[in-house]
C-alpha cells in the first residue's frame, strides 16, 4: 500500500483508491487512543442543479442535500446512533454548500465501527412515514437558525452578494422547500452523489494502517455498485457585481451585527490555484484585520468593534468572499473603516515585515492543527474536495509571496462587488 | 492501555501549584494557568474584570499591540483567557498553546518565551503611576459590558444563564462568572488595583503544562517569570448542594423569538466528590447525554418535537440542566414528556442494553481525553477543585461497577427545581389589541 512520509511534520500518510472508485486515507497516530473517521461526499446544499448521463435534469428542493445527511442514521433495524454506542463510538455529520460529512470517533472497536459507518451511509432507508417524521425535527432546526443572530447575518451577506448562486441558500433550506421532499428524490440524489467515486474515506488515530485498509477493502468488496450516473454539475450564471449593496433585518440583539464583503469575480479556480489564492487571501485578511493589527486596535480602542470582530474567506466550486465583521455600534462606520484600510492597502502594499510575521503565525497555527485529529480529517477532505492537499501546506505558505498577497487584494476590493449586511435590535 | 501512563508530576513554586505532564505525544505545549477565588457579590466585576486588563499589556510590551506581535512572532502562538465557574468559585483561566520546538526554528526556547510572558501578564502588568493603565481599565469596562449585554443574542445560552439566576436566585452562584453590568461603572484604575493586589494574595494558583518538558524545567522557568507574594497555595472549599423544593416554580418570559426555549433545571445532593458521583454520570447520560438517550429518543426522535434535546451535568454544583428548543404551541406537550422520562427514571424504567450503551460512550469520553492536552488538563483541575484524587482510568472502573439500583438511587434524589421557558410576543400582542 502507497505511503507518504511527512518528515517536516512528522506524518506518514497510507493512500489507496479502490475499484469501484472510492479514495482511502490512513493517517496513523502512533500513541493516540482515539481514532476519528470521515466519510464524505461531494454533495451539498449548493448541488442543487445537475444533469446525469441518462439525459435527465434535476432542480431539487432547497435543503435537500441536509435532509439526507440526517435520513441516513434511520435503518430498518432502529437508529445508527445506538450502533455506535453499543460499541462506545459516537457519530455525527455536518452539511456544507460543497460536501456532507459522516464522522465518528472511537477509542476501540474501531473495525466495527468502520463497518457500521460504510454500511450506514450505503444503504439508505426512506418510507413515506419516516421522511414526514424528520420535517418536524428539520424545521425546528431552521427555526433555531432563524433565531441565531451570526447566521442571519451571515446569511444576510451571501443575499445581498449573490443573484443566483446557489451558496446564498441556507443549507437547511425553508420550511416550504423541506416540506416539499419526497422519499424517490432523496434516493435519486443518494445514488448519484454517494457513488464511492464520489466519496473520500478518511481514517486517523491510534490505528494499524494495513489492517484498517483491509477492513475497508472487505467492507466494499460485499457490495456492489452500479456504474458512476455521469454527473454534470449545472453552475448558475452568477453576474460579477454584487447582487445588492445592502440587506437589513432585525432580531433581538443586544447590539447591531454587521458584516461587509467582497465576492470574487471569475470565482471558479480549482486545485492548487485556489488554494494558494485563499492562503493569499488569508494572510492579508489576517495582517488587516486580526487583533495584531493597527486597524483593529484602533476600532476597539474607539469601541466600535469588539473582540467578535473577525475577517474570513470562503471560497468553493463558483464562489469566493470576504466577510468582515461583528458586533459594532455603528455598523455604517464600521463598513467604511475596514473598506478605507483594505483600499489603502491595495494601492501601497502590505508592509514586508507584516506579510513575514503573518505567515509565520499562519504557519504555526496549521502546525498546532496536527495536534487535533479531528480538526485533520476536517480539514483533510475539504481540501481534498477543492483538488488540493493538506499535507503541502507549510510548502505553500512558505512559497507565497508578497506580490500575491497584493495582488490579491487589488483583485478583489472593487465596488462594485461588494456588500453589507446588518442585522439590528428590534426597535419596538 | 493505561490512562494514567503519563501521570502529571506535582510540584510548587511558592503560592502556585505546579503539575507537568512530560510528554513528546503532541507537536505543543499546552499551558493553562488557573486563578480561584470564591465567588463573592462585592468582587465578582472586578475579578471578572482583571484577566481582561492584564491581557492588554505588561511591564516589557505595555502597548497591547507590542504584545500582540510578539505572539505572533512567536509562530503564532495562541494566547486567551476566559472567566468560568466552579462549584462557589470564580476561577479566571490563561491559556498559551505553542508549537513545539522541533517543529519551527526559533532563536529562543518557546516554552520559556511563554513561561516568560504568561509571568508577566499575571505578575508584571503595565502600570502607569504604580496601578493598572487608566485607559486599558476603562477600555475593558467596555468589552465586559459588551459581552454581558451579548448573552441576549444567543437564545440557547440566554435561556440556560435566565434559568441559572432564577434557580439560584438568593445564592452568588446565580451571578455570571462575568459579573454584573451595574457595578462596571464604580471601578476605576485605583479599586481595580487594589482588587489585583488582594487576588494575587488570596487567589488559588494552578500551572499546568504538558508537552516535552520536565518538571524540574518548569519549576527553574516559573521561579524566573512568577513573581507573586510569598505564602501556601490557595484551596478549594466544597459547596454544599441543596434539595429542590417539593414542587417546582414556573418562569416564563417573552421575547422576539421565533422558537420557544424549554428549560428545566435540577438539583441534587449528589457531587462529584461523593461516592454516588459515577452513577450520577450514568443517570445523566441515560436521562439526555447522548443521541441514544431518553430526552433525545422520546423529545426528538419519536415526537419530532425538536431539534436539540439534551442534559448537561455540573458536578461540582449537583445541578443537571435540561435545554430544548420547540414549537411554542408545544410547550405542555414537551414538559409533559421530559416530566414522564424523568420519572421513568426514577421507577428503573430503563433497559440494560440502554445502560451499557451509556457506559461505553462515558468510557469514550474519558479514554479519548488521553489524545488531547487541555482535555487532560481539564480533567485534573476539575478533580482537583473536588478535592477527589483520581485519574480518569479510576473513575472509568467506578462507572463500570454501576448498576440499575445505584442510578435509581441516585434518581431520587434529583428534583426538578425550576422550569424556564423562554417565548414569543405573539400572544402578548393579541392581548393588547383586543
Amino acid at each position: 500500500m502507497p505511503a507518504v512520509e511527512y518528515p517536516r511534520l512528522e506524518e506518514t500518510l497510507y493512500h489507496e483508491r479502490l475499484d469501484n472508485g472510492l479514495d482511502v486515507f490512513v493517517l496513523p497516530k502512533p500513541g493516540f487512543t482515539k481514532t476519528f473517521a470521515v466519510f464524505a461526499t461531494r454533495f451539498g446544499s449548493a448541488d442543487n442543479r445537475f444533469r446525469l448521463g441518462d439525459g435527465r435534469e434535476f432542480a431539487v428542493p432547497d435543503g435537500l442535500a441536509h435532509f439526507l445527511e440526517h435520513k441516513m442514521f434511520e435503518e430498518p433495524d432502529g437508529d445508527v446512533f445506538a450502533r455506535f454506542a453499543a460499541n462506545g463510538a459516537s457519530a455525527n455529520a455536518y452539511t456544507g454548500f460543497d460536501q456532507t460529512v459522516y464522522l465518528f470517533s472511537a477509542t476501540r472497536n474501531v473495525d466495527r465501527c468502520l463497518d457500521i459507518l460504510l454500511d450506514f451511509v450505503q444503504n439508505p432507508y426512506f418510507t413515506d412515514a419516516n421522511v414526514e417524521k424528520e420535517k418536524g425535527i428539520i424545521i425546528q432546526e431552521i427555526q433555531m437558525y432563524r433565531d441565531n443572530p451570526d447566521w442571519r447575518v451571515y446569511f444576510g451577506l451571501l443575499e445581498a452578494l449573490y443573484h443566483r448562486h446557489p451558496v446564498r441558500i441556507d443549507i437547511a433550506g425553508t420550511p416550504e422547500s423541506v416540506s416539499s421532499i419526497t422519499k424517490e428524490l432523496l434516493y435519486e440524489c443518494h445514488r448519484v452523489f454517494y457513488h464511492p467515486s464520489n466519496m473520500h474515506l478518511f481514517v486517523v488515530g491510534g490505528v494499524d494502517p494495513e489492517r484498517t485498509m483491509e477492513t475497508v477493502r472487505a467492507n466494499q468488496a460485499r457490495k456492489r455498485f452500479d456504474p458512476p450516473a455521469g454527473l454534470e454539475r449545472l453552475s448558475a450564471d452568477e453576474p460579477e457585481d454584487a447582487k445588492e449593496p445592502m440587506r437589513q433585518a432585525t432580531l433581538a440583539v443586544a447590539m447591531p451585527k454587521c458584516y461587509v464583503g467582497f465576492k470574487e469575480a471569475g470565482g471558479n479556480l480549482s486545485g492548487e490555484r485556489a488554494i494558494r489564492r485563499d492562503l493569499a487571501a488569508r494572510i492579508v485578511l489576517d495582517a488587516l484585520f486580526s487583533r495584531s493589527s493597527p486597524v483593529y486596535q484602533e476600532m476597539y480602542d474607539e469601541h466600535l468593534v469588539f473582540d467578535s470582530f473577525g475577517a474570513q474567506f470562503t471560497s468553493g466550486p463558483g464562489y469566493a468572499f470576504s466577510a468582515i465583521g461583528g458586533d459594532t455600534r455603528d455598523p455604517g462606520e464600521m463598513v467604511r473603516r475596514v473598506t478605507e484600510a483594505m483600499e489603502r492597502t491595495a494601492e501601497r502594499g502590505l508592509d514586508p515585515d507584516v506579510f513575514e510575521r503573518i505567515r509565520r503565525k499562519k504557519i504555526g497555527a496549521h502546525l498546532r492543527l496536527w495536534n487535533s485529529p479531528e480538526a485533520v480529517a476536517g480539514e483533510f477532505v475539504r481540501f481534498r474536495h477543492r483538488g488540493g492537499d493538506l499535507f503541502r501546506l507549510v510548502e505553500l505558505y512558505e512559497s507565497l509571496t508578497l506580490e500575491e498577497a497584493n495582488g490579491w487584494l487589488r483583485a478583489h476590493v472593487h465596488p462594485s462587488r461588494r456588500a453589507v449586511s446588518v442585522m439590528r435590535g428590534d426597535a419596538s | 492501555m493505561s490512562l494514567n501512563a503519563e501521570p502529571f508530576v506535582r510540584g510548587r513554586s511558592g503560592r502556585i501549584r505546579l503539575h507537568v505532564l512530560p510528554t513528546k505525544k503532541f507537536k505543543t505545549y499546552a499551558v493553562v494557568l488557573y486563578a480561584g477565588v470564591p465567588l463573592s457579590e462585592a468582587e465578582i466585576t472586578r475579578v471578572a474584570l482583571l484577566p481582561f486588563v492584564l491581557g492588554r499589556g505588561t511591564a516589557s510590551y505595555p502597548e497591547t499591540l507590542a504584545l500582540r506581535e510578539k505572539l505572533d512572532a512567536m509562530y503564532g502562538a495562541h494566547f486567551g483567557y476566559d472567566v468560568g465557574k466552579r462549584g462557589d468559585h470564580q476561577v479566571v483561566q490563561f491559556r498559551l498553546d505553542i508549537i513545539g520546538d522541533r517543529f519551527v526554528s526559533s532563536d529562543t526556547p518557546l516554552l520559556r518565551e511563554a513561561l516568560n510572558l504568561l509571568g508577566e501578564v499575571l505578575t508584571a502588568p503595565a502600570l502607569e503611576d504604580g496601578r493598572l493603565v487608566a485607559r486599558y481599565v476603562e477600555s475593558e469596562k467596555k468589552t465586559v459590558a459588551q459581552k454581558l449585554d451579548a448573552i441576549i443574542n444567543d437564545k440557547i445560552r440566554y435561556a440556560e444563564k435566565r434559568c441559572l439566576e432564577e434557580m439560584f436566585r438568593s445564592e452568588p452562584y446565580r451571578l455570571p462568572a462575568l459579573g454584573r453590568k451595574e457595578d462596571l461603572e464604580g471601578i476605576d484604575a485605583a479599586s481595580l488595583h487594589e482588587t489585583y493586589r488582594r487576588w494575587l494574595r488570596i487567589a488559588a494558583f494552578d500551572l499546568y503544562v504538558v508537552g516535552d518538558t520536565s518538571l524540574e524545567e518548569v519549576k527553574s522557568l516559573v521561579e524566573g517569570a512568577f513573581r507573586l507574594p510569598d505564602g501556601p497555595p490557595g484551596i478549594y472549599a466544597p459547596s454544599l448542594p441543596r434539595q429542590a423544593p417539593p414542587e417546582p416554580r414556573t418562569v416564563e418570559e417573552r421575547l422576539d423569538v421565533t422558537q420557544g426555549k424549554l428549560n428545566m433545571g435540577l438539583r441534587t445532593p449528589v457531587t462529584y466528590a461523593g461516592p454516588d458521583y459515577p452513577a450520577l454520570l450514568v443517570y445523566n447520560g441515560l436521562l439526555g447525554g447522548f443521541p441514544h438517550a431518553k430526552l433525545f429518543v422520546n423529545v426528538r426522535e419519536k415526537a419530532s418535537l425538536a431539534y436539540y434535546a439534551s442534559s448537561r451535568l455540573d458536578g461540582h454544583k449537583g445541578v443537571i440542566m435540561i435545554q430544548t428548543g420547540i414549537e411554542i404551541a408545544n410547550y405542555g406537550k414537551t414538559l409533559g414528556i421530559i416530566r414522564e422520562q424523568l420519572e421513568a427514571m426514577r421507577r428503573g424504567d430503563f433497559s440494560g442494553d440502554d445502560l451499557a450503551k451509556t457506559k461505553e460512550m462515558l468510557a469514550n469520553q474519558l479514554t479519548a481525553l488521553r489524545d488531547n492536552p487541555f482535555d487532560r488538563i481539564w480533567f485534573d483541575f476539575n478533580a482537583s477543585v473536588a478535592g477527589v484524587e483520581h485519574t480518569a482510568e479510576e473513575l472509568l472502573a467506578k462507572i463500570r461497577a454501576v448498576t440499575p439500583d445505584d442510578v435509581v438511587r441516585v434518581a431520587q434524589t434529583v428534583g426538578l427545581d425550576t422550569v424556564y421557558f423562554l417565548r414569543d410576543r405573539k400572544e402578548e400582542t393579541v392581548h393588547a389589541r383586543g
